[in-house]
């Protein structure tokens, strides 16, 4: 296996000229796009300007000349007969699909007018943006749209669909920190993989992963799904939904009633250790047992093998925080290895979201300056209430920008939501690649570029390497970028402040503190030329930053006890435009402790009666969200959409594989295909989330079936805390017969 | 869905595909490699290192190489193989290619 490959792309600075009568051939270097930590550089052919093939970096060791199932036919995407073009207008009733093309003049134009109309009438806060990292570089992505929504004083959207709890969690007990550098993983003589499928969705750790498992490390899955994952490992934990909690702290039992613990880095590195020890007593493994299902000695075992293989390393996914509990839960992993001094040494600590580790100039993006102090701030998960009065608020939302986001597939609620979209007096406006679940309700729908038609620069929050993308072929038709879309809306508004000018370019210039250590030797042109660059730190050989503590934290320590959690319940400024108004607030116990799932038969005896089933709805192998779920390709790949049923499950209410089933609670319903096996223990059913509305057999997802409701943290998604029946569907021509 | 290794490979065992999977799902019999269907992530990462050009995708294997998905089925089948290439070691070939002659002409057609 290489770790480390030799061979060099070539860069921009060689680009060749094929031989041939006119032809050239290009290799320009590029980055992926998607909301993955594995952040891949790419290269891109390009043949007399139309790009020819996407390939992973053959030089950037961390994508190691391989991209995903997902990614590998990009040009799929960006050579598909359904990309959005032109501008168009809504010319039949909403969500019927129906539009005309209009010139990009006129579609501006009638944002901005529309726009001031609402202003006028209304106020300004009752205009909402709704987005997130459909596209994730630090210019075209997340906080493409803050300055103007900022400056326009629109409600200000809170965007927490991913890590947001864990992390607040992770920052109150080690602070911002990057953590493990995952290259490091290969020195870890533990590897404990918590609620990540990481072969589907984290695919380039894994041959790190790999080996450290050769040089002897074991390797441990905990996930109530025995994913592809689950099975590659030495060990694999079967967990019941949401209670990982309850594992944490019955490791830190163990861990420290039997002495299992790294006295000399507690006492030089942590504050609050006595009180945590206490707190931990009550969590005996016999409790964590008949919470998460595991027996007893299996916990036991486990919190010894992980004390006592040092390094050892914790790999969270973004799972872990999607239930009642899910920020307490972070908090007591992000606990765990600092106990027993995982951090002395590169390959040990925990491997959370390594983004702190970028300089990104944030501000530079936010421009919280422009707000009005006081903006009201709405989080998307409850979009569907706050477009159909269910929530109490003066002015109601009467006009939304939705780009980067397919809301109708990624927001739970879906019902709601597709009424709320389809009030006749909400003003939309959807930019996008295609016309998605969303995009068909828009007034006014816009066509976006795709990675290849734009320029980017990268952070990623899964490994420690800048990425820079080229743009490498022209827009198709009249597609723009999303920095381009913002210019000239704010250009039509009349906003004159220079932020809403800059170009491209000038963006790029302040995507990052150049000057910060981290960014020492890496300039926009380096970048440009390279494709990539690693961050300036100690090699994966030697990266063991917190060796000596140098937490950030307010102490500098792991805080056991958490001093920040006397400020509240909060969520960090960046998921939401910056502002630190209306936040969550609600107090926070410092010290971790353990918070049930909310659909349980023992949190309510009656709804577990009426809806028995825990549904997961998981990312999927070939979708990324609802990225590439129209694309015939990835359907082939990801097969029809389906529910995962354990055969006792399934044989109990009369259903056989390949029925058609209906799931579904008060919330909503949707029906596919039943898919029998043991990969779930009875109780869990598994939909892997993606899969576009327009496609299903029902009109609808799984996000008709989560609930809106917050974990403990961060305004976390609780979409494990889902209960639902299942039944066998009659087909209507069967019950005709 | 999977990557699937055919013909071109057999008496061939080149290897580069197993060192460049990442999830190291391609197994070596004694006569050609084989890709675990239930393993394989789809990555694409194998077929343009084939010095052979043996590798398809299921979905673009063309129709007179079709059986080989079968047989890489059929070989992991009842075989326990699982956990990756490297933990497991040699698989059995399937008994088509098996019985293939040695030697340079003896590919197989993919129909036998």
């Amino acid at each position: 296996m290489t770790i480390a490959p030799d061979v060099d792309d070539r860069n921009p600075a060689d680009l060749a000229t094929a031989p041939g009568a006119g032809s050239t051939e290009l290799t320009v270097l590029g980055a992926c796009p998607q909301d993955c930590p594995d952040t891949c550089a790419m290269t891109v052919t390009v043949s007399d300007g139309v790009a020819t093939a996407v390939n992973g970096s053959k030089s950037m060791p961390y994508t190691n000349g391989g991209l995903c199932v997902k990614v590998d036919n990009y040009l799929d995407k960006v050579y598909h007969p359904d990309r959005l073009l032109y501008p168009m207008k809504r010319s039949g009733p909403k969500g019927s699909g129906q539009f005309e093309r209009i010139s990009w003049d006129e579609a501006i134009t009638t944002i901005a007018d529309r726009f001031r109309s609402i202003v006028a009438d209304h106020g300004a806060d009752a205009i909402m943006p709704c987005n997130y990292l459909g596209t994730q570089g630090i210019i075209q992505g997340l906080n493409v749209g803050d300055a103007f929504f900022n400056k326009l004083g629109a409600t200000v959207a809170e965007r927490t669909y991913c890590d947001a709890g864990s992390c607040t969690a992770y920052a109150m007990t080690v602070g911002d920190t990057a953590g493990v550098d995952p290259e490091s993983f290969v020195h870890s003589r533990f590897i404990l993989i918590w609620a990540s499928n990481v072969m589907s969705t984290n695919l380039h750790l894994w041959p790190y992963i790999r080996e450290a498992k050769k040089r002897g490390a074991k390797v441990v899955v905990i996930d109530p799904v025995k994913t592809r994952t689950a099975k590659a490992a030495s060990q694999y934990i079967p967990i019941r939904p949401g209670t990982d909690g309850a594992l944490a702290l019955a490791m830190m039992n163990v861990i420290i009633g039997e002495g299992l613990t790294d006295d000399d880095y507690i006492a030089q590195h942590t504050v609050g250790f006595d009180e945590l020890a206490e707190r931990v007593a009550q969590y005996t493994p016999e409790w964590a047992s008949t919470e998460t299902g595991i027996p007893a000695e299996v916990i036991v075992t486990l919190a010894r093998e992980y004390a006592t293989s040092q390094p050892s390393v914790i790999r969270i996914g973004v799972a872990i925080e999607r239930s009642a509990g899910g920020g307490q839960t972070v908090r007591a992993i992000s606990c765990l290895p600092s106990l027993v001094g995982a951090w002395r040494r590169p390959g040990g600590g925990l491997l959370q979201l390594p983004l702190w580790a970028f300089p990104v100039n944030w501000p530079a993006f936010l421009q919280t300056e422009l707000q009005t102090p006081g903006t009201r701030v709405i989080n998307l998960f409850r979009l569907g209430e706050a477009l159909t009065g269910q929530m109490e608020m003066t002015p109601p939302l009467m006009g939304l920008m939705v780009y980067n986001s397919n809301p109708v597939v990624v927001c739970p609620d879906q019902d709601r939501l597709i009424d709320g979209l389809s009030r006749e007096d909400l003003f939309t406006v959807v930019s996008d690649h295609f016309l998605t679940d969303t995009a068909r309700y828009a007034d006014i729908v816009l066509p976006a570029t795709t990675q290849l038609e734009q320029e980017d620069i990268n952070f990623s929050w899964g490994h420690l390497f800048v990425t820079y993308n080229n743009r490498s072929i022209e827009p198709r038709g009249e597609a723009i970028p999303n920095t381009e879309l913002f210019r000239r809306l704010a250009a039509a508004m009349g906003f004159t402040e220079p932020v809403f000018s800059r170009t491209d370019e000038e963006m790029i210039a302040a995507a990052y503190d150049w000057e910060a250590p981290a960014m020492q030797g890496i300039t926009v042109e380096s970048l440009k030329e390279k494709g990539w660059q690693r961050l300036s730190l100690p090699s994966p050989d030697e990266y063991a930053p917190h060796a000596e503590g140098n937490f950030r934290t307010p102490s500098g320590k792991t805080e056991f006890y958490s001093s920040a959690a006397a400020g509240g319940n909060f969520v960090l400024p960046l998921f939401r435009q910056g502002s630190n108004d209306h936040q969550p607030g609600q107090p926070v116990d410092p010290l971790p402790h353990y918070i049930p799932p909310r659909e349980t038969a023992a949190a309510d005896p009656d709804l577990a009666h009426r809806y028995p089933l825990n549904l997961l709805s998981p990312k999927s192998h070939a979708y990324l969200n609802s990225s590439f779920g129209n694309l015939e390709f990835h359907q082939k790949v990801q097969r029809e959409p389906s529910l995962i049923m354990n055969p006792a499950d399934a044989a109990s209410r009369g259903i056989v594989a390949g029925d058609r089933v209906r799931v579904f609670n008060d919330r909503g319903m949707f029906e596919v295909v039943a898919k029998l096996d043991d990969s779930v223990s009875p109780g869990v059913t598994v939909c892997h989330m993606g899969y576009w509305r327009r496609d299903s057999l029902s009109l609808s997802t799984p996000a008709s079936l989560n609930p809106t409701v917050f974990a403990d943290l961060g305004n976390a998604p609780t979409f494990s805390d889902t209960l639902v029946e299942v039944e066998g569907v009659v087909s209507q021509m069967e019950a005709g017969a | 869905m999977t990557y699937v290794v055919t013909d071109a490979c057999v008496d061939e065992l080149d290897r580069s595909c197993a060192e460049e999977c990442p999830v190291d799902c391609i197994y070596e019999g004694a006569r050609m490699m084989y890709i675990n269907p239930d393993e394989c992530v789809d990555c694409g990462k194998c077929m343009p290192v084939c010095p052979n050009d043996a590798i398809y995708s299921e979905h673009t294997v063309p129709e007179d190489k079709s059986s080989f998905l079968e047989m890489a089925v059929a070989v992991f089948e009842d075989s326990g193989a699982e956990g990756g290439a490297e933990d497991f070691g040699p698989v059995r070939d399937h008994p088509v290619i098996a019985a293939l002659p040695s030697g340079g002409s003896g590919k197989a057609d993919g129909d036998s």
